[in-house]
């Protein structure tokens, strides 16, 4: 079991709660510029709080940090169990960061303050709950309680046409694949019981029993069918365009931004099912749709003619960037493929909101009607192709190193995959600086208003801050990869060193069948 | 055998809710015959004063652990016993609570319907105690009794008179069925009490006289197939006593159930484990599809209430100590769940005069917190964490997996997916809409205090449910050794690595 360091006291908590706290403090307010005044304040002492919690983060540790326990339900062995290790410290900030940036950009969302902003606060409560929850069950909670934050925010602000359907269909489409997860969870929580005759849904405790190679490949699928759908990895995604285009610019933004569902992988699949994680069949089925998804979401990409559209085939192809780092199984391929979740909350989400800017300009993001933006809006323009470039991996920027190291790792595990990565980076190339072209450039297009106002200053605040954390990464990237490296570094021993677990395992199963022949292996 | 029908004063002492309520009952008509202009709610707050001292004095018994069994073991008390009587006198202090502004609205009040609702209580917690067939049949129709009079209470409307029918014939019908299922059993085995028929060799007889008792009890669970009085009774009876039929009748004829395949049937638990995967399935599914349909809010709950149902059944079918556990567990969380959710509509349609899901357009405008508290409910009854319902649905299908039963499994998890689409419906409408009309809505103090109490409990379920697991393992004690029963070892959850 993975060693533990105990907080002297509860920041996770306080981390996890804050956000829900102010939710319910704005409840009582009147005043909707008060509103947003303590929405901002409260997701910025969030993001404030968060950055304590990287600076105290010791780097270098595979250990379980700033833990907190509390029995929950004992009779299933379910317990308020929180930490961080270098694989969630990261999206922390990250998701704080996002955070703020997405409640300073909603500052004109008009009517309906108090609830959108409550929303999105419940909504970084969950998200955070995500990713400081060891405990299964608490994971679930949170994973599934994001759905209805996400709901509303949808179906209230979203400004397609089709919100509604947009809306019912993400929540639809996200529970019928987390309800198998729990399936998964549960079986995991049996077999412990069989053999400790104890539940738990603890993680650190699961990691500790081995689980029979035939069930670690029935559970990885089951819990697959949870994160493919939230992530979504192809042809998992058909709800993905529907949210992200027909859905406010905040929610795309957190959205594309927030790596949950391959996450999860790391998080979960990869500790708990090293056997089944690198067998043969999974890594070529999931390395086979990594693939697939960064060439077809590239090529989709390329036909879109509008940005959000585009955006977010982009987004689906990135992620079978990450996935294809992941299922690499080796240490710069999870080192990748974990930097490029963090850099797609950067470059993705900064995407979005530029598209959310040209949105508020021109009432759509065609790019037949736009065309000769850049005379008119220069500093937007300028920080499209800013983000854009990081977006496909221009050396200097932080999308290079991550997608560097998933190439490096694809390489390794086999030359075919890194061949078709890299020819995924060249498409992403042509389907944004083809975009970027024609709307940037060229005559005036024809709805494209004769006195278009650029970025102004609450927006370029928030292009800033991006393009400082882009460069920030680029440029020197490696504190960060101190703080992930060493658990990295576990869950790759351990996706190796789960064969020999396993060896052991049958080895004993063996000598069992042996010594009592006729009986099967009961407890 | 012979019947032993002394008494002594221990033994009245586990008789002593039943024996205060109904005391208590007559001098609550007493006062309603004898002061004419007594206000209705003197009555209700008078009514629900005994209710809750019965429900003080179990939850004592429970604490003193007080158990033992009277009138030559038809009567019980037990853990499961216990819990079934606090469950339904929980349920019907709500719904005193939820009466009181719905019956305002009666042209002409008569106390008796405070005395009809303590009076199908008293019955309910009778059969809660029922171990024998005879007493099942007895209590049975003791508590359709007032139910019957309670469906049709509202004389002047057409519906709750077509509903008062409808449920009376068909309960009349199933009645007779229990009772001839009854006589099967008795013809074949000799006895009435659930302990002796244990281990009796199987026959057509005892199967056929079982599948009778089975679908009686299944009438008042509203199980498909015997659901089709639910939706137009639930429909056309004055919404308190729906929300009433639609959680205190389902609790009690679960623990005759319980008891009555546990003990008696203990030997044939592989034929009926597939009854009820067979029964969970259909109500599950059945129930689901067609509240997507609905128009009607009371519809919809009583569609949902049937695959909620079927979800309870999932822990028969586990056929475990843990399934046990799970259905007890579950129950709660739908006593607090529906009941809240129906003592929403009683306070939308006492204004708005309408139980159309149209007209709840725009409800957070009227009324923020009557939409709150629907949407807290709706949730919980979809299953989301971390409200009550999560846990109850979470616990359950834990039973399940642990007996492999996959295919309810997967039909169950399906039935989660479907049930939030229609549940999403109802929430989108509240919040979502523009209001046809948006004067604001206001609630009276006794129906906010059902509410209130209603939230508490979802809340408290899914946040804090360990005390409430335990004190449900521990009601279920008597089932530990269900899971050494025939056809039931304790398996590795996969063929794999043995």
């Amino acid at each position: 079991m993975l060693e533990e360091l105990h907080a002297g006291f509860p920041l996770l908590s306080i981390l996890l709660f804050l956000p829900l706290v102010g939710a319910a403090a704005l409840w009582p307010m009147k005043d909707a510029a008060l509103m947003k005044r303590c929405a901002l304040g409260v997701a910025c002492l969030e993001l404030a709080l968060s950055v304590v919690l990287a600076l105290w983060f010791v780097p270098g540790s595979a250990a379980m940090q700033f833990s907190e326990q509390l029995s929950w339900i004992p009779a299933l062995g379910i317990s308020y169990h929180l930490a961080v290790d270098g694989i969630s410290i990261l999206f922390v900030p990250l998701s704080a960061f996002i955070t703020v940036l997405v409640v300073v950009s909603s500052w004109n969302i008009g009517e309906g303050v108090k609830p959108y902003m409550m929303s999105l606060l419940a909504l970084e409560t969950t998200i955070m709950g995500i990713f400081v929850s060891i405990d299964l069950i608490l994971f679930f909670v949170f994973w599934e309680l994001m759905l209805v934050p996400g709901y509303f925010l949808i179906k209230l602000w979203g400004v397609g046409e089709r919100r509604d359907d947009a809306a019912l269909k993400y929540v639809l489409y996200t529970l019928l694949g987390s309800v198998f997860m729990l399936v998964g969870f549960a079986l995991l929580s049996l077999h412990h019981h069989d053999v400790t005759q104890a539940y738990s849904f603890d993680l650190l405790e699961l990691m500790a029993v081995p689980v029979p190679v035939g069930d670690q490949l029935l559970i990885f699928w089951l819990i697959f069918m949870g994160l493919a759908f939230k992530a979504p990895v192809f042809p998992f995604h058909s709800w993905l365009p529907d949210a992200l285009v027909q859905g406010p610019i905040g929610m795309s933004v957190i959205l594309a931004g927030v790596k949950l569902g391959t996450y999860g992988f790391l998080r979960l699949s990869f500790p708990l099912l090293p056997d089944a994680s690198t067998h043969d069949a999974v890594v070529m089925i999931m390395t086979g749709l990594a693939l697939a998804a960064i060439l077809w979401g590239a090529l989709v990409a390329l036909m879109q003619s509008d940005f959000r559209r585009l955006l977010v085939f982009s987004s689906i192809s990135h992620l079978g960037f990450v996935v294809l780092g992941l299922f690499a199984m080796n240490f710069q391929g999870l080192q990748g493929g974990l930097l490029h979740m963090i850099n797609l909350g950067v470059t993705a989400a900064g995407l979005f909101f530029l598209a959310g800017f040209l949105h508020d300009r021109l009432g759509h993001t065609l790019v037949e009607q736009c065309g000769g933006l850049a005379a008119k809006a220069p500093a937007l323009a300028t920080f499209l192709l800013i983000i854009g470039m990081a977006s496909i991996g221009l050396p200097g920027t932080n999308g290079f190193v991550g997608e560097f190291l998933i190439l490096l790792g694809a390489f390794q595990a086999h030359w075919f995959y890194g061949v078709v990565g890299v020819s995924g980076v060249i498409f992403a190339a042509a389907y944004f600086l083809w975009y970027y072209e024609r709307a940037m450039f060229g005559p005036l297009g024809g709805t494209v208003p004769r006195m278009l106002q650029d970025l102004h200053w609450r927006e370029s605040g928030i292009a800033v801050a991006l393009c400082v954390v882009i460069f920030w990464i680029g440029l020197y990237p490696s504190p960060l990869l101190r703080m992930m490296n060493a658990s990295v570094q576990e869950v790759a021993d351990r996706l190796s060193r789960g064969t020999v677990a396993r060896m052991a395992h049958d080895r004993m199963a063996l000598s069992d069948a042996a010594d009592r022949a006729p009986a099967g292996r009961g407890d | 055998m012979t019947f032993n029908l002394t008494l002594s004063g221990a033994d009245l002492l586990l008789l002593a809710p039943e024996i205060f309520l109904t005391v208590w009952l007559c001098v609550v008509l007493a006062v309603d015959c004898a002061r004419q202009q007594i206000k209705h709610e003197t009555l209700a707050y008078l009514s629900m004063g005994g209710v809750v001292a019965a429900l003080i004095m179990l939850i004592g018994f429970d604490y003193a652990d007080v158990h033992g069994a009277l009138l030559n073991d038809t009567f019980v008390l037990d853990g499961v016993a216990i819990f079934f009587k606090i469950f339904i006198l929980l349920a019907t202090a709500l719904v005193l609570l939820i009466s009181i502004e719905y019956v305002r609205s009666f042209r002409f009040f008569r106390g008796e319907y405070y005395f009809l609702v303590v009076m199908s209580a008293l019955g309910m917690m009778f059969m809660a105690s029922a171990q024998d067939l005879l007493s099942v049949f007895v209590t049975l129709e003791f508590s359709t009794f007032g139910f019957y009079v309670l469906v049709a209470y509202l004389r002047e409307d057409r519906k709750s008179n077509e509903a008062g029918l409808k449920f009376f014939i068909l309960g009349v019908f199933a009645a007779g069925l229990l009772a001839y299922g009854i006589s099967l059993v008795y013809g074949e085995t000799g006895t009435l009490v659930f302990s002796e028929m244990t281990g009796m060799p199987g026959s057509y007889g005892l199967a056929i006289g079982f599948i009778m008792i089975f679908a009686a009890l299944g009438f008042k669970l509203g199980a498909v197939p015997f659901h089709s009085w639910i939706p137009d009774t639930y429909q056309g009876a004055p919404t308190p006593v729906t929300a009433f039929l639609s959680i205190a009748p389902k609790g009690a004829a679960m623990a005759i159930l319980i008891r009555m395949f546990y003990v008696a049937l203990a030997t044939f638990k592989p034929m009926w484990v597939l009854l009820f995967v067979v029964a969970s399935i259909v109500s599950m599914t059945y129930g689901n599809i067609v509240a997507i349909a609905q128009k009607n809010i009371k519809r919809l709950l009583a569609y949902s209430g049937i695959a909620q149902i079927g979800n309870v059944m999932i822990g028969l079918a586990a056929g475990t100590k843990r399934g046990t556990d799970a259905i007890l567990f579950y129950l709660l969380t739908y006593l607090f769940a529906n009941l809240g959710a129906f003592a929403v509509v009683v306070g939308v349609s006492r204004r708005i005069h309408s139980d159309e899901i149209e007209d709840y357009n725009g409800l957070n405008r009227r009324s923020p917190f009557l939409a709150a508290a629907m949407l807290l409910f709706l949730l919980s009854l979809a299953g989301v964490p971390p409200l009550a319902g999560f846990i109850g649905k979470l616990y359950i299908f834990v039973a399940a997996i642990q007996q492999e039963l996959y295919t309810l499994l997967i039909v169950g998890l399906v039935n989660i997916v479907i049930s939030m689409y229609y549940y999403l419906i109802v929430v989108k409408k509240m919040y979502i809409n523009e209001p046809a009309d948006p004067t604001p809505l206001t609630v009276s103090t006794p129906l906010k205090t059902a509410i209130v109490i209603s939230i508490a409990g979802t809340l408290l379920l899914g946040l804090y449910p360990g005390p409430f697991i335990n004190w449900a393992v521990d009601a279920g004690l008597m089932f530990s050794n269900a899971a050494t029963m025939a056809g039931d070892v304790s398996v590795p959850i996969a063929p794999a690595g043995g």
